[in-house]
């Protein structure tokens, strides 16, 4: 249990915070760490566990979005039902596109995935009768439990936490169990995987679809919490690399990595926002110009990120003081 | 629109998305790298255009002269402090170090110029040709013509020159090389270099006809990638015949379903290639990469 005892600090004391801080700017951005985290946590069951790594999940990420948008002010269904909808949506999107593209690696993946998710961006932007095209969707607010119309932001950490959490287990389920053990030999070497009789495709398309499923959750509930739904950001390839990049910063293929990946990349985010963004929208480019370097540095020097970097830290230490 | 309008806005275009194409197709094939900064440097070569045009009122077209060197020397430095830790290492990691430096780059024009769409309108803006029932639109048909010339050039090169055989040479095999006595490091370099050269001026060609933003380059990119994952990733010749394919569905699409939707068709064309023969139309090459 000590190897899981980091992810429960991290989780108990997010879930603390609410209790002691009333600090609205600071409740806002343990929001956005929660959801990020999630997302980018989402996107390593695909990226990390399963070694498909794709700049496309916005495309999961938007439907999920529009999905609980769309129920929400066409039909007056509540968002929690769009959720499950988005959800479901998100599985038949991803297991679409993880059976078209199985069979591609490396770069011809990468490009496959932002195609798909270019030609989203596209339906949603263009699509007037139906997505309400480039304006995107205000998310009515109507208070109460039921339509998601909470103000308090304290009940929205709780809520983001609970799905952090979700994804952190069907994370720890991928390290531990014999599927999560098929992936990694799948990832790792395909060809000697599938000699050995894994059904690498089928797992590799599962993975993706489970994927789609967790990050469109993110997108429904990232909707309601922002309120506003715009396709150029939710279908961005922009949005896309900020899940990859926490998740390669935090450590691909680690449980708990994507969350740190978050809270560093988050609070960075957060802190130079606040620092710049009176002064003109262009300095908000400062933090980005950070970003892009931070990657570069990242996959150059800790490719396996945060959680590895200290892992093997702890091990030289407790190491050298047994010896 | 008669048809022969649509031929002639089809080569207009395809010229132009062959020079960026060749670029990318050319460093895939020597490195196996796919740069996915590549629509920056266009954006950086638009944005040379258009400020030595407001600034020093240099016609793009003279820019386009200066603009060779500095970019192969832009190519020559970015490949020595980003790409070249990286030319050995796996695919994610390249991937990941193009796109950081894709949004490095992105955001320092955004810092530096703000996110303002700029026109550059030259006096021979709207100036057109007719011929033989098509206009050619100046801009776009002086575009088309250096694109082919850069192009043609990059092949002359490639085919004859003692550079371009041992960067043939590298994208055959890069380790028989190496014990040939190349230096493949510098083959990358000059590789990478060439390519971004040819990306450059592009950006500087299609400057006067498009606006000029931070992120201007996605666009054209996306049309790039179609185009060199068509005509087989790493493979010049094919580059260049599905540039001209992939212009062809845009224009005959814009003609005949609107302009709203033509990025969904070649889009589409993109998944379905990949998803059919992601080793291309013509090439074989990076097979590698793809699996069965």
């Amino acid at each position: 249990m000590r190897r899981g005892a980091p992810a429960v600090v991290f989780f108990v004391v997010a879930g603390l915070v609410p209790l002691f801080v009333r600090d609205a700017f600071l409740l806002d951005a343990l929001v956005f760490i929660l959801i990020w985290g999630a997302s980018a946590a989402a996107w390593n069951v695909a990226g990390g566990y399963a070694g498909q790594v794709s700049l496309g999940h916005s495309a999961f990420f938007g439907v999920g979005a529009y999905a609980a948008a769309l129920l929400a002010t066409r039909w007056q269904v509540s968002p929690w039902l769009g959720l499950v909808v988005g959800a479901l949506v998100a599985t038949i999107v991803g297991l679409v596109i993880g059976y078209l593209s199985n069979r591609l690696r490396g770069p011809y993946f990468v490009l496959a995935t932002i195609a798909f998710s270019q030609v989203l961006l596209i339906v949603g932007s263009r699509w007037r009768g139906f997505t309400a095209g480039s304006e995107g969707i205000p998310v009515p607010f109507r208070p109460g439990f039921w339509t998601l119309g909470i103000a308090d932001k304290r009940v929205w950490v709780w809520i983001v936490l609970a799905l952090a959490v979700i994804i952190y287990l069907v994370e720890l389920y991928l390290e531990g169990s014999r599927r999560g053990y098929q992936l990694a030999a799948v990832r790792e070497d395909e060809d000697a995987a599938l000699s050995l009789g894994v059904p690498a495709r089928a797992l590799k398309v599962a993975a993706i679809t489970v994927s789609a499923a967790l990050t469109a959750v993110c997108g429904a509930l990232w909707a309601q919490y922002v309120g506003f739904v715009d396709p150029f950001y939710v279908f961005s390839v922009d949005l896309s690399v900020r899940f990859a990049l926490a998740a390669i910063i935090g450590g691909l293929g680690t449980a708990l990595g994507p969350f740190l990946g978050s809270l560093l990349v988050t609070t960075l985010e957060t802190y130079l926002r606040a620092q710049f963004g009176g002064i003109g929208a262009g300095l908000i480019g400062i933090y980005l110009i950070i970003y892009g370097v931070i990657l570069i540095l990242v996959v150059r020097f800790v490719p396996e990120g945060l959680t590895g970097w200290l892992a093997t830290r702890v091990a030289r230490r407790a190491a050298t003081g047994a010896g | 629109m008669p048809l022969a309008q649509l031929l002639a806005s089809t080569l207009l275009l395809g010229g132009i998305y062959a020079l960026i194409a060749v670029g990318l197709t050319l460093i895939f094939g020597v490195m196996r790298v796919v740069n996915f900064a590549h629509g920056e440097f266009l954006m950086l070569g638009m944005y040379l255009a258009f400020w030595a045009f407001s600034l020093l009122h240099a016609d793009p077209y003279l820019t386009l002269v200066v603009s060779l060197p500095l970019f192969f020397v832009l190519g020559w430095v970015s490949y020595g402090a980003v790409m070249r830790p990286v030319v050995h290492t796996s695919h994610n990691v390249q991937v990941f170090t193009t796109v950081g430096l894709s949004i490095v780059l992105q955001n320092v024009a955004l810092v530096l110029w703000t996110a303002d769409a700029r026109f550059l309108r030259t006096d021979y803006y709207a100036a057109a040709v007719r011929v033989a029932g098509a206009v050619f639109n100046w801009a776009q048909l002086v575009a088309f013509a250096v694109a082919v010339l850069l192009t043609a050039g990059l092949f002359a090169f490639m085919r004859w020159t003692y550079t371009g055989k041992v960067m043939r040479a590298t994208a055959q095999d890069r380790q028989a090389a190496a014990l040939m006595g190349i230096d493949t490091n510098r083959v990358y370099a000059i590789t990478w270099a060439v390519g971004i050269v040819c990306v450059g001026a592009a950006g500087v060609l299609l400057a006067p006809i498009y606006p000029v933003y931070p992120t201007a380059g996605l666009q054209f990119v996306l049309i790039a990638y179609v185009s060199v994952v068509l005509g087989g990733l790493g493979d010049m010749a094919g580059a260049l015949i599905a540039a001209v394919v992939v212009a062809a569905v845009e224009v005959i699409g814009s003609y005949v379903i609107g302009t709203a939707w033509k990025e969904v068709l070649y889009l589409l064309l993109f998944i379905g290639i990949l998803v059919v023969r992601p080793a291309g139309l013509f090439g074989q090459r990076g097979a590698e990469a793809l699996g069965s």
